[in-house]
């Protein structure tokens, strides 16, 4: 009886660690772009690596090179359905009439406010004054400034991580599992997983509209079918704010 | 429990044996390039971040000591110093980075604490011998193997207690505690290395590598002194936690390693004059940095240490400075004397003129004061506070 019960417990503790989970946040204003409209990419953070034995992810720079590529082949084909004028910065000093320096001082912003937002809106650690505001981020006037000087409407953010469980990780998952079958079970060490977010900025008024974080165990970034998932999984399916929404039921 | 965890202790080694300068020959050579699967990964994440720090607004931009920073690891980078970059940071500590793709960064408090070029050299020098002995990378390695050896055997002692119904978890937190040590030992034994290699660079270069022992001498003079001030004491014992070995077995091996490294017959000089006048356009800045840290028995013992070069209006007028900023009983005094010290110097500073005129206007001598503050107004007439200055000369 209580092996069989051990059983029942790893096969949901199996089940479970395949989950793909999702969350996204809107501005309160927020209308998903359609038909014509120009975003810029920047450059994407993305990194692929090894888990080790002992649980540690060491880059793999062939993985990440290939992960990139795929990625932004995806984005370029989804953003193709949508009707968008897409242009992806490949270097810092990819966009004519901009120097570099002002391209990174927006990344390096943009990275401290994305992980604030990663912070407290999905490690619980919410901010009270900002509850039930939607998105009340910004990138300041500088954001507004690129905008106005490019002609661009929106700035897109993408991170991307993910990693791939050594065979010797894999063996330890192994034999955690078969533990379960003499007494000790320790079926959940954790193989390689995807986390990514994406983060949209309107240029015209420098405030971070939307942002989207996915974790997920399933998924090979490095191929087309594994990119255009994760791609589809963060941008596919764009909510709008919730004052939109409210619009919206109401004339119905 | 007690028995477990010195057994551990032993197995980890306190001691250790000295890592002599010649044992020290570089792993890689010039050009050098990213070898195997992790070292490539490793680096290309460390491209990333130069790009980062390069364009950092906290690094000082200065053409010249820049210049003067790149030539001096050209000289003491061995094989690989063509392709050593080198980055000040503004940011007033005592130390140094290198990263594994041949990059390092200088903290701006080094070129106040040093006294003379063989000093820094001296730093430059160990941070080139992490990349030349491939630090990084084999830190990296080792962590991996330790963490890949404890998990196993970990979920091994789990799986054969769990067979025959024993609980395993303190053997297993043992083991943990083991894997903790055995690192932070490696780790320590790296840095012996580019201590030893740090030495036979700088020697090889035409350095006094006994240079490098007395900067040891003076971080320890200065953590001490620090310590005094706030009443506490620095803690001299050894830790097997410790990422470094301890700065007095540093310094002591650093005496005898540069006794080793010298050769007779050869002459070795600490560039002192060179060192001073790269250095001299941003040493108030650096002053002004560290005071400002308001950390003053370790201000104090920077601003002695450098006097022992010959004191100047500068250093005067950062003494002032110490005390006026701790500001308890006393210090008002301590400070002013300070000031009137400064102005006495050819090379003092407006403000010290400044702070000489309001420590005098306080202490009832308000002709002198208002000689003094004329004269700061005749040095510095668009400071921010010319205004309300002219108000007290002319009152």
């Amino acid at each position: 009886m209580r092996k069989a019960g051990l059983a029942v417990t790893v096969a949901a503790s199996l089940v479970l660690a395949g989950c793909v989970s999702t969350r996204q946040y809107a501005d309160v204003e927020f209308a998903p772009p359609q038909g014509d409209y120009k975003l810029l990419v920047m450059r994407p953070d993305v990194s692929v690596g090894s888990m080790t034995t002992g649980g540690l992810v060491e880059p793999r720079a062939d993985w990440t090179e290939s992960a990139r590529a795929k990625l932004l082949a995806a984005l370029r084909a989804q953003q193709a359905g949508r009707g968008g004028n897409v242009m992806v910065l490949d270097r810092r000093d990819s966009l004519a009439g901009v120097s570099a320096d002002s391209i990174a001082e927006l990344e390096r912003l943009h990275s401290a406010v994305g992980g604030s937002i990663a912070l407290h809106k999905y490690s619980g650690a919410t901010l009270p004054t900002k509850r039930r505001k939607g998105l009340d981020y910004t990138l300041g006037e500088d954001a507004v400034a690129l905008g106005r000087r490019t002609g661009y409407d929106y700035a897109l953010f993408l991170h991307a991580e993910d990693s791939f469980a050594s065979t010797g990780r894999v063996a330890l998952q192994v034999l955690g599992v078969a533990g379960c079958f003499v007494g000790f079970c320790a079926p959940n060490i954790g193989l390689g997983q995807q986390v990514a977010y994406a983060s949209l900025v309107d240029l015209r008024t420098g405030e971070v509209v939307w942002f989207n974080l996915l974790r997920s165990q399933l998924g090979d970034i490095r191929t087309d079918e594994g990119a255009g998932q994760m791609v589809e999984r963060l941008l596919g399916r764009m909510k709008p704010g919730r004052e939109v929404r409210r619009r919206e039921r109401a004339a119905s | 429990m007690g028995g477990g965890i010195a057994a551990a202790s032993l197995t980890t080694g306190v001691a250790q044996a000295r890592i002599r300068p010649n044992e020290m020959v570089p792993l890689i050579g010039p050009g050098y390039r990213a070898q195997d699967v992790d070292e490539k990964g490793m680096w290309q994440q460390m491209e990333r971040v130069e790009e980062e720090i390069s364009g950092s607004n906290l690094l000082i931009k200065d053409p010249a000591l820049t210049r003067y920073l790149g030539d001096l690891i050209g000289r003491v980078g061995g094989p690989a110093a063509r392709d050593m970059r080198i980055y000040l940071a503004r940011i007033p500590e005592f130390n140094a980075v290198m990263f594994p793709t041949g990059f390092t960064v200088i903290f701006s408090g080094l070129l106040l604490r040093m006294r003379n070029e063989a000093q820094l050299a001296g730093v430059i020098a160990h941070e080139s011998a992490h990349f030349l002995r491939k630090h990084q990378l084999r830190q990296w390695r080792d962590l991996k193997r330790k963490t890949d050896i404890f998990s196993i055997l970990a979920m091994g002692a789990g799986v054969a207690g769990g067979a025959a119904g024993v609980y395993a978890g303190d053997l297993v937190r043992l083991a943990e505690f083991g894997t903790i040590l055995s690192l932070l030992r490696y780790n320590r034994v790296l840095e012996a290395e580019a201590d030893a290699m740090g030495v036979r660079l700088l020697a090889e270069a035409g350095y006094d590598p006994t240079e490098m022992s007395r900067t040891w001498a003076q971080l320890i003079g200065e953590l001490d002194l620090s310590a005094k001030y706030r009443r506490k004491r620095r803690d001299r014992d050894f830790s097997i936690f410790s990422t470094h070995p301890n700065p007095e077995a540093r310094m002591a091996d650093l005496k005898i390693s540069a006794a080793e490294a010298k050769q007779a017959g050869r002459s070795y000089d600490a560039f002192r004059d060179r060192y001073l006048s790269a250095t001299a356009n941003v040493r108030p800045t650096l002053l002004d940095d560290q005071v400002k840290l308001n950390d003053p028995g370790a201000s104090q013992y920077v601003v002695n240490t450098l006097a022992k070069d010959g004191w100047n209006g500068m250093l005067r007028f950062h003494e002032g400075e110490i005390w006026r900023l701790r500001n308890l009983k006393g210090d008002e005094l301590r400070a002013g004397q300070g000031y009137a010290a400064a102005v006495l110097y050819a090379d003092a500073p407006a403000d010290a003129w400044r702070w000489h005129g309001i420590m005098l206007m306080k202490a009832g001598r308000s002709a002198e004061a208002k000689l003094a503050l004329a004269r700061y107004l005749r040095m510095a007439p668009t400071a921010p506070d010319a205004a309300f200055v002219r108000q007290m000369v002319a009152g």
